[in-house]
């Protein structure tokens, strides 16, 4: 998953676009040329679904002879499924987590204070999401290997959050831009230091855009493969985008039943929890807190 | 309405952290820990019953002791880019690993491997082992710092039921590479269905392209990789350009299985697994543990392998010289440099390679012994038909050259027959770019034409 | 809001620290420590592993004279252009107008499609690509069916196989940014544009992109820095191969580095990548800082 917040205005799918519909009508034409493109984007992923259920899958798609859920019920032992992701939850989680505290304390201060040095930060920040993750793992294993870092999860959670975290803050203070400062004066007022108010006035306020920025971050977390590739090594910590490539990749067995099942139970959270960010945190609002530039 | 998220958030984060920091734990109570990391895939798994045997035993005679196993996922490329990558740094090395014998030198260089020789003058099984074998666990320096686990010697693989059909004298010896070009076309022209005769090449098989393919060929044309005697690696020999020449001819006359299969990193698993038992594959060049795959508890169990297969040694080019040609590589036990328990550790290894522990390995993977008191063994002897056949070629063998630089060269041989076979470049225009590769790698200075 | 002085300036702006430290240590380190290391011949195993010398420009002259650089370099421009510019962008750009002409249920339908594969963890994608190109995979099946040539795709036209692929999984993106910037041109424009006489094709070239350009600059500019990241798809489907025919250089890098030990050669390349993306992050901070003004 690239970085889905990197969109200036991201719309969810499935929302129709009523609100400008314009003079346009719908037409035959256009159905019938979207829903050919719609096929082609469609039949690698039926191959993952009919070979998840056919216990001798090759790499054909085709309706399996005897539908069953052989394959599921193969690969779900602690070992295979469980430890992997079980890593998973608690790197993306851990992530998420770290991320979003320090995204909302770098954020107040850009947002609430006027300073020359505002402007110039925030460009960094955004240049830093212009780094090319990839390019940087070889020395980052330099690096880790110096620190003695290696295969230890919470460095991995921490390298991670910082990968994640230009763009968090940048989500994060146009969420915190759209919260009116009016309404902590009144706090202030009343002797609660800026602290509090953040804690007490602000969050709950923005808290629709903390949620849409955790599951972002949790989202490019859980599918990333290469980061844990290279930093974390035992089996023991290995998450579940690692041990299915060690299963079932190129190297490992062929079983493409069961790889395709794995994928399918493995990607379930994330298109749960994009069908949550889409769909119910009020989408507009929500979603164009993304960079808007 | 209180804004609990930034606090909930903070306790999820603090609270992973404590969690992923306590769960690996340095024991605190005095009791040790001690990280053994080797291979396993789902077609070798000797390794881990004999790592597995190993642990009980020594922890039931070390209390307090546990012994962490930690299997790495994958062939033997990756399994050596992982243990590098966690050999470098001091806080993932582990205590005992499995070691290639041709990555034990350049280790050992980067300082990586525990001397053991204090260790092995105790041991009083040391004395069992083979000195050619003693040979691959020392440095430049004369210590030892790798107890070598047992090793193997390569030759063609047949299956007499395709020879047969195609009406070929059995049992088969070809005497140049002259005579397995005529029977692999002979095989052909009969049964256009059956691959006659493989060869390893290209980056996907990694060592097994130049161990079971390349050095055959190279070895049988009386030229070499690197001359022991300079201390210099061969550059622009004509046997280097034969060989590749070799392998051009097999791959584009249909005799070796198609350019994209070969490139494939499981084509070994579908020889031994498939075309073998399917009779779809006349030959191949392989190693002696060819039968732990099909022996009963192997990973392609192929009872009747016995009869329908057949072994011959791989001949040298024009059927000069000794007449054939055969490679041995092996796998060792080390203990990490950085290692705090190196006595515990040594005792793990002792343990792990003690004569039963031994034996039942050297069966389960097929290899060649390197213990007289294994070698001696009944059950060792009588362990499948091709036993003594291949322990034979022990006499004309070759080992790698034992050098810090080697890993990389062999890769600019990977590349090489890569470039051939997929028909990007001539044998000529190969073999020039790996000579300009290995002046790369080791300096111009060591190299030498020959 | 006072403007701030000296020391209570700087202590408002401390809760920007945990994020600036992370930023410090995990991103900026990285690069700091690769331009370093470039120059030394740092190892993975081997006498170098231990103490490595520095040895000035030699990697990056080796870079000059090694054939297969020049070949990655340029397998990475045909790669962005290919499958981001061409490709991703301008599917990206045809689903959205589409989808303003198709029925409303069609273009929900493909839009979840088209979002899906973006929304899969990368592994997990690229094992669908995998199967897909694969030599008895589903396009072969397709091509068979209609009595057409069967290449085995992954080694034949490995390039091509990675370009649709990545093509697949990131039109998504640029789907959603265009239907975010259609929906923001106001309808009356379009009207009065009929009403003129103007057909569709005629008011899309000269009415709607000229007023969306910035969202397409945006949008060719974020594309172009993640497809040059892109390293698990390539990995997976083809590791490089067949003889480095799709070795782009995150690919390249990691060979190098950890395949063949050979670290300091390989952080050369990651910093050539560093270097063309930081350029790309450049120029579209830029774009972001003028259509600003």
């Amino acid at each position: 998953m690239t970085a889905p917040a990197k969109a200036s205005r991201v719309v969810p799918p499935g929302e129709a676009t009523a609100r400008t519909r314009g003079p346009y009508r719908s037409s035959t034409p256009a159905d019938v040329a979207l829903l050919l493109l719609g096929a082609c984007f469609l039949l690698p992923l039926l191959w993952l679904v009919l070979a998840s259920l056919d216990a001798d899958a090759s790499h054909e798609t085709r309706v399996p002879a005897q539908a069953g859920l052989e394959n599921f019920a193969a690969i779900m032992t602690p070992a295979l499924l469980l430890q992997p992701l079980w890593n998973s939850l608690v790197l993306s989680t851990g992530t998420a987590a770290v991320t979003l505290v320090a995204a909302v304390l770098a954020a107040y201060p850009l947002s609430r204070y006027r300073s020359r040095f505002n402007t110039p930060f925030m460009y960094t920040v955004l240049f830093g999401t212009c780094l090319p993750i990839t390019a940087i793992m070889v020395p980052v294993y330099g690096l880790f290997v110096q620190l003695e870092l290696l295969d230890s999860m919470p460095a991995t959670i921490l390298f991670m959050a910082a990968t994640a975290l230009p763009m968090a803050i940048w989500m994060t203070r146009n969420f915190m831009d759209a919260v009116p400062a009016s309404l902590e004066e009144a706090a202030w007022v009343d002797g609660a230091s800026r602290m509090t108010a953040l804690r007490t006035i602000v969050l709950p306020l923005m808290r629709q855009g903390l949620g849409v920025v955790f599951i972002f971050v949790f989202i490019q977390a859980w599918g990333n493969f290469f980061v844990p590739f290279v930093l974390l090594l035992s089996e023991a910590n290995q998450p579940a985008a690692v041990s299915i490539f060690t299963f079932f990749g190129q190297h490992g067995a062929v079983a493409y039943g069961q790889l395709a099942a794995f994928s399918i139970l493995y990607s379930l959270p994330v298109l749960a929890l994009y069908v949550i960010v889409a769909k119910g945190a009020g989408s507009p609002f929500a979603l164009s807190g993304a960079v808007r530039g | 309405m209180r804004g609990p998220a930034l606090k909930t958030m903070s306790l999820i984060a603090s609270a992973l952290v404590v969690l992923t920091a306590c769960t690996p734990g340095a024991p605190e109570d005095g009791s040790k820990t001690l990280k053994v990391v080797y291979q396993k895939t789902d077609s070798f798994t000797a390794l881990e019953t004999m790592f597995q045997a190993a642990k009980q035993e020594f922890e039931a005679a070390n209390q307090g002791v546990t012994v962490e196993l930690q299997p790495i996922q994958g062939n033997d490329d990756d399994y050596g880019t992982k243990l590098a990558l966690a050999l470098r740094s001091p806080s993932t090395a582990p205590d005992v690993f499995y070691e290639d014998t041709f990555k034990v030198r350049s280790d050992v260089d980067a300082g990586y491997l525990l001397k053991l020789d204090s260790h092995l003058e105790g041991w009083e099984d040391w004395d069992k082992f083979d000195d050619g074998a003693k040979a691959a666990g020392r440095a430049d320096d004369g210590g030892t710092y790798a107890v070598p686990l047992g090793t193997d010697t390569r030759a063609i693989w047949y299956n007499r039921k395709v020879f047969e059909a195609a009406g070929i004298t059995l049992p088969w010896q070809p005497r140049n590479w002259q005579e397995i070009l005529d029977t692999a076309r002979k095989i052909k022209a009969n049964d256009p269905s059956v691959v006659p005769f493989n060869m390893y090449a290209g980056k996907g098989t990694g060592e097994g392209t130049v161990m079971q393919g390349f050095y055959e060929l190279l070895y049988g044309t009386g030229s070499m990789l690197y001359d022991e005697e300079t201390k210099k690696w061969v550059v622009g020999s004509a046997g280097f350009t034969d060989s590749l020449a070799f392998l051009k001819t097999l791959y584009d006359e249909g005799l070796a299985v198609t350019p994209a299969e070969a490139l494939d990193a499981n084509v070994w698993k579908k020889v031994f697994g498939e075309w073998f038992p399917n009779a779809k594959l006349g030959a191949t060049v392989e190693g002696s543990y060819a039968p732990s795959f099909w022996q009963d508890g192997g990973s392609y169990e192929w009872p009747g392998y016995e009869q329908d297969m057949g072994v011959a040694p791989f001949p040298t080019q024009d059927g000069g010289g000794p007449g054939a040609v055969s490679m041995s590589g092996g796998w060792t036990l080390a203990i990490g440099a950085g290692t705090k328990e190196p006595d515990l550790a040594f005792s793990f290894l002792s343990t792990a390679m003690n004569r039963d522990n031994s034996l039942a390995f050297t069966l389960d993977s097929s290899q060649i012994a390197v213990r007289s008191d294994v070698a001696e063994d009944s059950g060792y002897q009588s362990a499948n038909p091709f036993v003594k056949d291949v322990s034979e070629l022990v006499s004309v063998t070759r080992y790698r050259p034992a050098t810090s630089d080697y890993p990389r060269i062999s890769a600019a041989v990977q590349e090489a027959t890569e470039a051939v076979i997929t028909g990007a470049r001539s044998p000529e225009q190969a073999a020039s770019d790996y000579d300009a590769a290995v002046a790369d790698i080791v300096g111009g200075d060591n190299t030498i034409r020959k | 809001m006072a403007a701030q002085t000296g020391v209570r300036g700087l202590l408002r702006y401390l809760p920007v620290l945990p994020a600036v430290v992370l930023l410090a240590v995990f991103l900026a380190g990285p690069v700091l420590w690769a331009l370093h290391a470039s120059f030394t011949n740092a190892g993975l195993t081997g006498r170098n592993a231990r103490n490595p010398d520095w040895i000035g420009l030699e990697n990056y002259q080796r870079l000059l004279v090694d054939p297969v650089f020049p070949l990655s370099l340029g397998l990475t421009v045909l790669f962005v252009l290919g499958s981001a510019v061409l490709g991703q962008n301008l599917l990206g750009l045809a689903l959205a107008v589409l989808m303003r002409r198709a029925r409303r249920a069609v273009s929900a339908v493909v839009g979840t499609t088209v979002v899906a594969a973006w929304v899969l963890p990368e592994i997990v994608a690229a094992f669908a690509a995998y199967a897909y190109f694969s030599r008895d995979g589903t396009l072969n099946q397709l091509l068979g069916g209609l009595g057409l040539d069967q290449p085995d795709w992954l080694y034949s036209w490995p390039m091509a196989a990675v370009v649709l692929a990545n093509i697949w999984r990131g039109t998504a993106f640029s789907m959603l940014v265009y239907r975010a910037a259609l929906n923001d041109v106001p309808s009356e424009v379009a009207e009065a544009a009929q009403m003129d006489g103007a057909g569709g094709w005629q008011r899309l070239a000269y009415i709607t992109l000229p007023m969306i350009r910035g969202s397409i600059a945006t949008n060719l500019m974020l594309i172009t820095l993640q497809t040059l990241a892109v390293f698990t798809l390539i990995w997976v489907m083809t590791a490089g191969g067949p003889a480095n025919a799709s070795s782009t250089l995150p690919i390249l890098a990691y060979q190098e580095a950890f395949r063949f030990g050979d670290i300091g050669y390989g952080t050369a390349v990651a910093t050539v990548l560093i270097l063309i993306g930081a350029v790309f992050g450049a120029v579209y901070i830029r774009l972001l800082r003028e259509s600003k003004r």
